[in-house]
């Protein structure tokens, strides 16, 4: 978490009626500027935050397709690291911050566009069509 | 409560000997999340929205040996994805079995009648059958005509077969008590040996983020739920965790009491939140800021969370800790927990908003049923 989250009061919280939702933020497709050390830190953050693949390009030109799951922040960008699966890797890799030059959000971002009002009114649609079996199917893996 | 007496002689004496030993940080119940992959696409869930090649990821039984033996937890509880659809969940059960744990496998029992010849019953396996409450609440849940009918007929071949089976439940806001209730009946009546409910996380990855029911508004509704019960329902939770959905009892969460490891690793900080992985769980039990999480700490993604994977594992520690803690228990478990103020929530109107697009039925009987 970090310091700049704006804090609930024990009685804020205690007396939630309805938690807010999150509202989901469009990152596919993103290539952040990466002017900083702190702009690669965020764009980092959100990488380990999205759903999909991201693309790494290392200051060796080395180009990675990868899904990030781990962020270890250190003081330093040599001392930071993060960790991902490749498409093709059943091995879980490493590469330190200081290594990476770019990041583009190329995969599909797997949490969007997907609403409980969409299938509501698929549902209400197909029901009066009169199909039966209504369904949401998960994605195919392929 | 419905749990055997040497489930709860294991748990106890693993609680009595941490604490002798000083221990202040042990796990209860591992969550072991063998892979991301399902076959539903529930809108409640924040668990299986990842690229493919993620999907096709699993954990291998020696993988899930070597976290259950480092962990050390008595009980294993075996979430996802669906573990069914792990083509070794059943040489990964038998191991855990070997290792004298006590595994709770949850499953939507789409694939569960199917594969039970695999299984082989025993005290230390336990299906927990995923149900979100009567037939319409369900399919509509887990966005699936016919999932409640699959997962019965599941339940019905366990219960034969003779393996231990619990329904567990996510209740989101709009909720109707009176319903639940009604599936309390129904699930009893099919020879389950308990229910276990829950408030739903709001999961930022989840597609309905309208739903996610408050603490004030957790507390109301499992009030009208769980006093005023029935003899016949059994719960196979602590019935101090009980107490504190309906407001009678105040934790903090100890997110290191169920913690859950899965193809990335060591979860940070909890199943429910992710912020990143550690390699091992003593690197997470040591290396997690701690203080950065829970209502105390002021963050907002703790802030409605009265999830049992944070606040059961206190209660139980409260149970088996000390003697008062144990009494309030067994109290607990045969107090039916008359409340007239509950009977007046549940005659109110049923609650209306996106929840209630499915009309349920009331239920045939009388409230005043309840009383008996």
């Amino acid at each position: 978490m970090t310091a700049e989250v704006l804090k609930y009061t024990l009685e804020q919280v205690e007396a939630l009626e309805l938690a807010p939702g999150a509202e989901h933020e469009n990152l596919e497709g993103w290539v952040p500027a990466l002017a900083t050390d702190e702009d690669l830190r965020q764009a980092l953050d959100k990488a380990l935050d999205y759903r999909g693949d991201v693309t790494l390009t290392l200051k060796n030109g080395e180009r990675i397709e990868a899904y990030i799951f781990n962020c270890q922040s250190g003081p330093t960008l040599d001392e930071s690291f993060v960790q991902y699966f490749t498409p093709n890797s059943a091995e879980k890799r490493k590469v330190h911050y200081a290594d990476i030059a770019r990041v583009e959000f190329t995969g599909k971002d797997r949490a969007a566009g997907k609403h409980w009002e969409d299938w509501v009114k698929k549902y209400n649609e197909k029901k009066a069509a009169g199909e039966k079996n209504i369904a949401l199917v998960p994605e195919a893996l392929e | 409560m419905s749990v055997p007496i040497s489930q709860m002689w294991t748990v106890s004496t693993y609680v009595l000997k941490k604490r002798l030993a000083g221990n202040r940080r042990y796990p209860l119940v591992l969550m072991l999340e063998p892979l991301f992959r399902c076959n539903l696409a529930c809108a409640g869930c924040g668990k299986v929205q990842y690229p493919p090649h993620i999907l096709k990821k699993q954990l291998t039984p020696e993988e899930c040996f070597a976290a259950v033996d480092e962990c050390g937890a008595p009980m294993v509880s075996i979430p996802g994805g669906e573990p069914l659809l792990h083509p070794q969940i059943v040489e990964i059960v038998e191991g855990l079995i070997a290792r004298k744990k006590y595994i709770y496998l949850c499953t939507n029992a789409l694939e569960l009648k199917r594969r039970l010849p695999e299984f082989t019953p025993s005290k230390y396996l336990t299906f927990s059958v995923h149900l979100d409450g009567q037939r319409e609440h369900h399919d509509f849940s887990v966005c699936r005509e016919g999932g409640y009918d699959i997962a019965i007929e599941g339940i019905k071949e366990a219960v034969k077969r003779g393996f231990r089976v619990t329904t567990n439940a996510t209740f989101f806001d709009g909720t109707d008590p009176n319903s639940v209730r009604a599936f309390f009946d129904e699930v009893m009546a099919m020879g389950v040996e308990g229910i276990v409910l829950s408030p739903g996380y709001s999961y930022d990855k989840a597609p309905d983020q309208n739903r996610f029911l408050g603490r004030a508004r957790v507390r109301r509704l499992f009030r009208a739920i769980l006093s005023n019960r029935k003899k016949t329902w059994k719960f196979n939770m602590s019935p101090l965790f009980l107490e504190f959905l309906m407001g009678d009892r105040r934790y903090d969460c100890i997110p290191w009491g169920m913690p859950a490891y899965n193809i990335f690793g060591w979860q940070r900080p909890c199943y429910l939140l992710q912020e990143g992985y550690a390699e091992s769980f003593k690197e997470l039990l040591e290396t997690t800021k701690w203080e950065d999480y829970g209502v105390p700490s002021g963050n907002p993604k703790c802030a409605n969370c009265m999830v049992s994977c944070g606040y059961e594992a206190p209660a139980v520690i409260d149970g088996f800790g000390s003697l008062k803690g144990f009494l309030a228990m067994v109290r607990g478990t045969f107090s039916l927990y008359k409340d007239e103020h509950a009977l007046k929530l549940l005659n109110e109107p049923a609650p209306h908003g996106p929840a209630t697009l499915v009309k349920i039925e009331s239920p045939a009987h009388e409230l005043e049923e309840t009383r008996a």
